[in-house]
């Protein structure tokens, strides 16, 4: 089980490094060296709870909560919403789903450490692991936090109950050969690893399986965040697998470059976790996803280190071994360190929106641009519901001014152009790119959106919008609080069915949770968040008042369940960038065929055949001959042209 | 009286009285507009409730939507590249394809209509009943889904009348599929047109083009859910008050979009009308006879003027229950695959059409089993078997008897419980005068029914048979409810053995079942389940005797099996004498049996028939019914006795002489063959001997 010897330094000499002469990707030595772009302590400690919610999303200083006057506000500073009040949210939210604000559901204080498992102790493990100098604990604590996502389960979990199987010990490796070690000490001990980045997925890839009875390690990538180089040659860096989005992109800001991928949680996931998940981004009209992004990528696998001896911008060499590590989601190996292009900084950035009488309009319109290849950075349609909700989230302003203009484009808006505010839709746009590109492209774009009776709606609201991607996932918090437990989902599909898809996915929504039981209108929204060539990713939020339902999270399983089932009714993916995980394994088979899923479980039976790599995730446990009727072959019949 | 009340609480002291208005879960929707102006009525303000998705048009922009979509231009282009063809000649073809087929429903025609319509029902009919339970079901649908309505079609009234339903709930009116015929007539046909039917052709072959404007034209309607759209899954008008088997194009055209997922749901409603007398009855007997029904035109509509002077008494219409077919298909058909090809290109799987298949059979026993049976219909099976006469008084009493089995099976009986038995054979028998009547020794005969105008002098037997098979409509209407007992019964009673075990029970029903599954409606597949349930059904009401389980048969003959038996001996006669027709077609020249069209098989065997009944040695006139050897033949065809084969399109049939004769000396044990004037055949060694020439 060696792993096999990289690159060494002599072929990166050859390289010209523009800004780091004596980083040596491979010695760990070079992490305490004072050369190395990274002086400052990591962005996210060791112990991550002291500055992360242990049961909620994001940074602890940052909440909604229901203040002294009962409106809305927003904690903290670190947010342009922070310290203010958004007094259109009460009111939404009573209207829209009946929350009551008498009606509070408090989480529990903590998991007492009575209801945190006891650890797994492969003694050899453990005594070989404290020969190496790799930092390791088994706090009740630093365990419970890397035993989940965020997946409504895991995080109401947190709040109301306990986890029956957590990780046994974490681990923090500093660099790529510290993750070797780990992985050869795994292997030779047999014990389970499960990596963990950001902490930030939503598809249960982080749950420890219950049935595993041998130690579990979460592998840490926090302590690995370090940009290894800057290539502006070839305008590429090297990073290591931790460094989590908003601190790669401060860094490469420094020197005016970006990679300019931005998924929502951006502020929290990792560089390896958009690896090994196939992430997307918000900007990715010009900048491309992850799997356009990535150069090179090096993963630690029982077999060894699997990587590619060149970095050039396309190679046709058999099988694509990138591919395998591109949504392998911790199953084969840990990615250690990656490289990616980057681009120079954007010169002009600006913000737009465009309304439009309804949602048809507005996706044909995204279809049109789509068509024209000419989408901005970012082009996303919300439909009404999520219009309306982004306009609850308005801050309380103090400008007169403002809330004249306000007025006076409501009234343009819904008097003069006719537009139904129960109906409308808006775009919001992200342009960026030089002066000149920028006001090209906007007036391209808002000529397409008149021919489809878009009217541009202002940068504030496009602004608007793009926070509430941000803003979402702390708002999930507070709905805890008030009986309402909530959701996003999303899916890829067809330009001619995305229509339909959102219309009845919606309408199934509805369906099941009126056959559920569920007293109150449930939240459905969904917007296009992406455009292709082909079609387009779709995002829905759905939440609803769980009062009066005793198994909240069960309920919504089910109806998530269904749901995907009519997206892939409706000749939608999957998943378009969430990942697979644990939640969506049941569709994994109808997705990639029997022949697909054996070819996986095949490369997985060679990479990782004692599944040290055993999280559960995707194919793992998936088998072949058992019990579950083939896909049937699809015999389309034409019809028979008599009555 | 009304002061000596002993009830403050009831206001008319007559336990007797029973309103007329509202019968069981029935309303009558003719009371209140014999009380108040039909023009008010025909004005009055629709708050009509539509369907959330729907976005409104005229039918000009359904039009332009099915002219844009991307299956008629794909069949365009496709019809381009087969005919060679330029492309502004097919366009222009598909326009007027499309303005044939098109409705163009608008409220002012359908006010018209409406005012025209509740003259009509007026003084037509006594009274029609509409179960209020099914159109509350149906309004609190129609805004949520889509809305297919498959009503029974027996008479030209049922699409007035579902249009007239419709419009007296407030609700949107149908657009119906109607066919051709009615298109030729001057200024009915474009009232109709007017009132939402549209048009389509009976059967359009290979017509790719035609076909895609039509699926188009069905689908965007239910999509937007712009009306309920109705149309009968029987295909056609039933001429024989029987159901026919379910036909599939228009209901695969119209469950499309719920496969392909262009809308969440789509809701289907059976709906059964029961007439208690059905205007084309005598035009029905005479067309099954072989009477080329008149065309239809407007001044035949005129003519048939007079027939507003008769009495056709009451009308019942029971909405069933809605099937939403999301649920119905759960489990049962995988959407996606649909994924891998664009949704305009017609596609149907495998289990998409089975499915469909189950619905369409499981629609029509819907119908069947929400049939009101009139007294009438009670009647008319007891007279089918008396065909000499019989007193009044045996009459009600085999009525009665036959009410009792009919309840027990399920039927739903409109007898009303104020009246005396007398009463209610007398009121039937008034309504039904043309048919029967009651001498002076109060002895029920037929009458003689002079044939329609447009029959031109047909023979005596002609007109003994018509009236017999006017009389056999009303029987045919409760047989649905028999079938499945009778053919047990039938087994049994044939029976020459002490003991019949329930295997070779099975096997005698299933051949039977085989036999008449043309004549009547069996889901395909549940054959199995059907029997146990008739079984189960005999023993535990008609006296059959299961000892381990074998049928003790003497026990078992008694007058239910006998009754059943002879319900059904007709069809089964009627059988054998086709098979003895085909077996006598003997492989003379060629050394093979000279192929016929169906049409003239049909004939010859009805010819064969005739001469029967004129020598006395059958005397079941309905046998010279056209649509009963049609529908022997085809089952024989699906049995194997018959082959087919396409000769310049059209298909030719012929005997298969082996599989034949088995199957005829089979069905011979079943039911009393006479001996008939005999010659001699060999069919490899093996003679048969049939009747001789024609």
């Amino acid at each position: 089980m060696a792993s096999k010897k990289t690159n060494g330094p002599a072929a990166d000499d050859k390289r010209k490094m523009v800004l780091c002469q004596k980083i040596q990707t491979n010695t760990c030595a070079s992490k305490n060296d004072s050369g190395a772009l990274d002086p400052e302590p990591p962005t996210i400690p060791k112990r991550r709870q002291e500055l992360l919610k242990w049961n909620g999303w994001g940074y602890k200083d940052s909440k909604f909560f229901v203040n002294k006057d009962g409106h809305v506000e927003f904690t903290g500073e670190r947010y342009r919403i922070s310290g203010s009040t958004m007094p259109g949210m009460r009111e939404w939210m009573i209207k829209t789903i009946g929350v009551s604000l008498d009606h509070k559901a408090p989480a529990q204080p903590e998991v007492c450490a009575a209801n945190i498992p006891l650890p797994v102790k492969n003694d050899g493990f453990l005594s070989d692991l404290r020969k190496t100098s790799i930092s390791h604990s088994d706090d009740c604590q630093d365990r419970l936090f890397r035993a989940h996502g965020h997946t409504l389960h895991e995080i109401f979990l947190l709040r109301e109950g306990k986890f029956e199987r957590i990780p046994d010990i974490v681990v923090w490796p500093v660099c790529h050969d510290e993750v070797v070690k780990l992985v050869q000490l795994a292997c030779k001990h047999n014990v389970v690893i499960i990596p963990f980045g950001g902490g930030t997925s939503v598809s249960n890839a982080l749950e420890c399986p219950v049935e595993e009875k041998r130690m579990i390690v979460s592998l840490d990538t926090s302590q690995m965040n370090r940009i290894l180089w800057v290539d502006e040659k070839n305008m590429t860096m090297r990073a290591e697998c931790g460094i989590i989005g908003q601190d790669l992109e401060r860094k490469l800001a420094e020197r005016g470059l970006c990679t300019g991928h931005e998924p929502d949680s951006m502020e929290f996931s990792s560089l390896g976790g958009w690896v090994a998940t196939r992430a997307s981004g918000m900007k990715k009209n010009i900048y491309g996803n992850i799997e356009d992004l990535l150069v090179h990528v090096k993963m630690v696998t029982p077999r060894g280190v699997m990587e590619k001896n060149c970095q050039v911008p396309r190679m046709s060499s058999g099988l694509d071994i990138h591919h395998f590590v591109l949504g392998s989601e911790g199953t084969l190996g840990v990615v250690s360190e990656v490289t990616m292009k980057v681009r120079p900084l954007p010169q002009c950035k600006k913000y737009g929106s465009i309304v439009f009488p309804n949602f048809e309009c507005g996706v044909n319109c995204m279809r049109e641009v789509a068509k024209q290849r000419c989408a901005p950075a970012s082009i996303r349609l919300m439909d009404n519901e999520q219009f309306q909700f982004g306009h609850a989230l308005k801050v309380e302003s103090n400008s007169i001014l403002a809330n004249f203009m306000d007025g006076l484009k409501k009234l343009y808006i819904t008097k003069l152009k006719g537009f139904d505010p129960m109906k409308m839709a808006v775009a919001t746009l992200l342009f960026e790119g030089t002066k000149e590109e920028v006001a090209a492209l906007e007036k391209r774009v808002y000529e397409i959106a008149a021919q489809f009776r878009g009217i541009p709606g202002g940068a504030d609201n496009g602004e608007r919008g793009y926070m509430l991607t941000f803003v979402i996932a702390y708002i999930r918090d507070i709905g805890f609080d008030y009986y309402v437990v909530a959701e996003s989902f999303e899916t890829s599909v067809p330009w001619d069915r995305c229509l339909d898809l959102c219309q009845n996915v919606k309408e199934r929504l509805y369906r099941e949770c009126k056959d559920n039981g569920i007293q109150y209108p449930p939240y459905v929204t969904c917007r296009v968040t992406q455009t292709y060539d082909a079609g387009a990713c779709i995002y829905f939020y759905f939440a609803f008042n769980y009062r009066g339902i005793s198994n909240p999270v069960g309920v919504y399983e089910h109806i998530e369940a269904c749901a995907r089932e009519e997206i892939l009714a409706n000749g939608g993916s999957i998943s378009h960038h969430h990942g697979i995980g644990k939640i969506r394994k049941r569709w994994l088979r109808k997705t990639v065929g029997d022949i697909g899923l054996g070819a996986m479980q095949a490369v997985k039976q060679y990479i990782d055949p004692n599944n040290i790599f055993g999280n559960n995730n995707l194919m793992i446990g998936h088998n072949l001959s058992d019990g579950a009727t083939p896909v049937q072959e699809p015999s389309n019949v034409m019809l028979p042209s008599k009555l | 009286m009304a002061e000596q009340s002993r009830n403050a609480w009831i206001s008319k002291d007559d336990p007797k009285l029973v309103s007329a208005r509202q019968k069981d879960m029935f309303e009558d929707i003719l009371e209140d507009r014999r009380h108040s102006s039909d023009l008010r009525y025909s004005l009055k303000t629709r708050d009509v409730t539509t369907f959330k998705l729907n976005k409104p048009r005229v039918p000009l922009q359904i039009k332009e939507h099915v002219m844009k979509s991307d299956r008629v231009n794909f069949a365009i282009d496709q019809t381009c590249l087969d005919t060679k063809l330029p492309r502004e000649e097919i366009v222009a073809e598909a326009m007027s394809i499309l303005d044939e087929m098109a409705h163009n429903l608008r409220t002012g025609a359908v006010r018209g209509f409406a005012f025209f319509l509740i003259k009509v029902m007026k003084s037509l009919y006594r009274r029609i009943y509409v179960n209020v339970d099914g159109i509350q079901k149906i309004r609190g649908l129609i805004k949520e889904y889509p809305i297919l309505l498959m009503p029974s079609h027996r008479s030209y009234m049922d699409f007035l009348l579902m249009s007239y339903v419709f419009y007296n709930y407030d609700l949107p009116l149908p657009v119906i599929a109607a066919a051709m015929d009615f298109m030729g007539m001057k200024f009915f046909g474009w009232l109709l047109r007017n009132s939402g039917a549209f048009y389509i052709r009976r059967s359009f072959g290979e017509d790719h083009l035609y076909w895609a404007i039509f699926t188009e034209y069905v689908q965007c309607q239910i999509c937007n859910g712009d009306n309920p759209i109705e149309f009968y899954v029987e295909g056609t008008r039933s001429r024989t008050a029987k159901s026919y088997t379910p036909k599939f194009g228009m209901l695969s055209a119209a469950l499309e979009p719920y496969f392909k997922s262009h809308i969440p749901d789509i809701i289907v409603v059976p709906v059964s009308i029961s007439y208690d007398r059905i205007l084309e009855e005598s035009l029905y007997a005479y067309e099954l006879l072989g009477v080329p029904k008149p065309k239809e035109s407007t001044s035949g509509l005129l003519k048939a003027r007079k027939i507003l002077e008769e009495n056709f008494g009451n009308i019942h219409i029971v909405f069933g229950q809605p099937i939403s077919i999301r649920k119905y298909s759960e489990g049962l058909v995988d959407r996606s695959l649909h994924n891998l090809a664009p949704r305009y290109i017609a596609s149907l799987t495998n289990q998409e059409q089975d499915l469909i298949k189950k619905l369409g059979h499981h629609m029509v026993l819907t119908q069947q089993k929400h049939m009101v049976v009139s007294p009438w219909s009670l009647m008319a099976s007891v007279l089918m078997q008396s065909q000499g006469g019989v007193s009044l008084r045996q009459l009600g009493k085999e009525v009665e008897w036959v009410k009792r089995q009919a309840s027990n099976l399920g039927a739903y009986c409109d007898w009303p419980a104020s009246e005396s038995a007398e009463s209610v054979l007398r009121a039937n028998l008034k309504l039904h005068e043309n048919i029967v009547r009651v001498s002076q020794e109060d002895v029920v005969e037929l009458v003689r029914v002079a044939p329609p105008a447009h029959a031109k002098a047909t023979d005596a037997m002609m007109i003994t048979a018509g009236q017999h098979l006017m009389l056999s409509l009303y029987r045919n209407h409760i047989l649905h409810v028999f079938v499945r007992p009778a053919m047990i019964a039938i087994s049994v009673n044939t029976c020459n053995e002490e003991r019949l075990s329930i295997d070779d029970l099975y096997t005698k029903y299933t051949f039977l079942e085989n036999l008449l599954c043309k004549d009547f409606v069996f889901i395909p597949g549940n054959t199995k389940a059907d029997f146990e349930l008739a079984l189960l059904t005999l023993t535990h009401t008609c006296g059959v005797v299961m000892e381990n389980n074998e049928v003790v048969i003497a026990k078992s003959t008694n007058k239910h099996t006998t009754f059943y038996s002879h319900m059904f001996e007709p069809f089964l006669l009627g059988y054998w004498i086709l098979c003895q027709y085909l077996l006598s077609n003997h492989p003379n020249v060629a050394g093979k049996p000279l192929a016929k069209t169906q049409k003239n098989l049909v004939k010859e065997a009805q010819m064969l028939t005739a001469r029967l009944l004129q020598e006395g040695v059958v005397k079941h006139y309905e046998m010279l019914s056209l649509d009963m050897m049609n529908n022997g033949l085809h089952a024989l065809y699906s049995m194997g006795g018959v082959s087919k084969e396409r000769r310049d399109g059209v298909v030719y049939m012929y005997p298969n002489m082996r599989q034949l004769s088995t199957i005829t000396d089979y069905l011979a044990k079943f039911v009393d063959v006479p001996p008939l004037p005999s010659v001699s055949i060999n069919l490899h060694s093996k003679t048969i001997t049939v009747n001789a020439k024609l």
